[in-house]
């Protein structure tokens, strides 16, 4: 129980900070820096 | 002749190793991650050139190879959680004085010199000595690999933390709310506080004869030369791909998922490789991770580029992207036992940071003269290859070494 609930914390953890580089304006940020640095 | 102890009896719990230490590195890691994003704001603010910053970062990665052996041999001497209270209190004062920095060589100081060797107090060499000492030798992989995917989930999420900070309080204040969260690493390293290694054991191997143990033993010359691939491969990639995709015309969002999907991926790849070093031999572990990243490019340089090989490739580089990390480590601390584990430790990561140094520069410099990034490529192959090659034969069974003469 406390295994599966250590597991599912940390896929949530990852998805959602997965989902913040998805969002546009984090995207185009990074893109802008990624552009800019070559 | 007698093998030296693997372990010793640990003095601190396992739970509360792995909390204090994950929570460090991913601080320590997390924070370093995300520096690209102030290049923009602060050449544009200072009137710098990008070079001024990019040499600083590239100072800072130096610095955090070459002094790692000397923050490793520091803790293993005088303890790890000193090293860590003076790392983070660098870390809080370089952040600080890069957002104050007006001049190109105070900008170099700070966020190259300072931060560079605060990362070196307070990153996996460190930590890792802790681990190598309070964890039995049967979990102790599985435990470097706890940490090392903590460290990940810090690259992983302080990119957009980080640029969440500078949207909403400007680049100067995010530096300045970074130090205060550095330093947080104080409190933690309370909990890494060990006795002296040498009371608990007796053993009194001078840090001379430790060194010279290590370089004379060919396994560990063979474990930095793989170490040095990591370095060259993963910065390589991560720092020249976006660049690369680029110029095949492909959009600035399929960079920004690709390097999303590393970050994921990595986190998952590192704790997976940390786990199977508990059960299969780590020599094998580390050869396959480097011939697959060898195959993993060979494909993506054959298949006609798109969106989709792109999030293919960077998720199969993220499984192998710091999942040589644990069971590099946990070799080391097998053969050599955890006395120097920091120190020797600092020393592999330290051929990683030549790696990466050469990495990027070579990248570039190939790019300039052939006009595109396919030499370089094929050198990560090769280089891929060679890594795979040289850890085969790696010895990991305890070094046997003369036993001192009774008194």
């Amino acid at each position: 129980m406390k295994r599966a609930l250590a597991w599912t914390v940390a896929t949530v953890a990852l998805l959602l900070v997965f989902a913040a580089y998805l969002r546009p304006d984090m995207a185009m940020a990074l893109a802008t820096q990624l552009w800019n640095c070559f | 002749m007698s093998a030296l102890p693997a372990s010793v009896r640990p003095q601190l719990s396992m739970t509360q190793v792995l909390l204090c230490g994950a929570a460090i590195v991913t601080l320590s890691m997390g924070i370093r991650h995300g520096f690209g994003l102030w290049l923009q704001p602060i050449t544009m603010d200072r009137g710098w050139s990008r070079e001024t910053f990019a040499f600083a970062i590239a100072v800072q990665n130096l610095a955090w190879g070459a002094a790692g052996p000397i923050a490793g041999a520091l803790a293993d001497r005088f303890g790890a959680f000193r090293v860590l209270i003076a790392g983070s209190l660098l870390y809080a004062a370089g952040l600080v004085l890069m957002g104050l920095a007006t001049s190109g060589l105070a900008f170099t100081g700070s966020a190259g010199i300072m931060l560079g060797l605060a990362q070196s107090g307070t990153t996996y060499a460190v930590v890792y000595g802790v681990i190598g000492r309070n964890v039995a030798p049967e979990k102790r992989s599985w435990a470097m690999g706890v940490a090392a995917a903590a460290g990940s989930f810090g690259q992983f999420l302080m990119v957009p933390v980080e640029n969440w900070l500078i949207a909403d309080f400007g680049w100067q204040q995010a530096l300045f709310l970074l130090g205060c969260v550095s330093l947080a690493i104080i409190p933690l390293a309370l909990g890494l506080k060990e006795p002296p290694f040498e009371k608990l054991t007796g053993i009194q191997q001078s840090v001379g004869h430790a060194l010279r143990e290590a370089f004379a033993y060919p396994s560990f010359r063979l474990l930095m030369a793989g170490y040095f691939v990591c370095g060259f491969q993963v910065v390589f990639i991560g720092v020249h791909m976006p660049s690369y995709l680029r110029d095949h015309g492909l959009s600035p969002d399929v960079a920004t998922t690709a390097l999303a999907l590393i970050g994921l991926f990595n986190v998952i790849g590192t704790y997976a490789a940390g786990s199977l070093g508990q059960r299969l031999p780590k020599r094998f572990i580390l050869s396959s991770i480097y011939i697959l990243r060898s195959v993993a490019i060979v494909i993506f340089l054959s298949v006609p580029l798109t969106p989709w090989s792109v999030y293919i490739f960077s998720a199969v580089m993220g499984v192998l992207w710091l999942s040589t990390v644990p069971p590099t480590n946990a070799v080391v601390a097998q053969i050599f036992g955890v006395q120097y584990l920091s120190m020797l430790g600092g020393f592999v990561f330290f051929s990683h940071q030549i790696g990466s140094f050469l990495g990027v520069w070579l990248g570039g410099k190939l790019y300039d003269t052939s006009g595109s990034y396919d030499v370089v490529w094929w050198i990560a192959v090769a280089l891929g290859i060679f890594a795979a090659l040289v850890n085969l034969p790696v010895r990991e069974s305890a070094i046997v070494r003369a036993a001192p003469a009774a008194a």
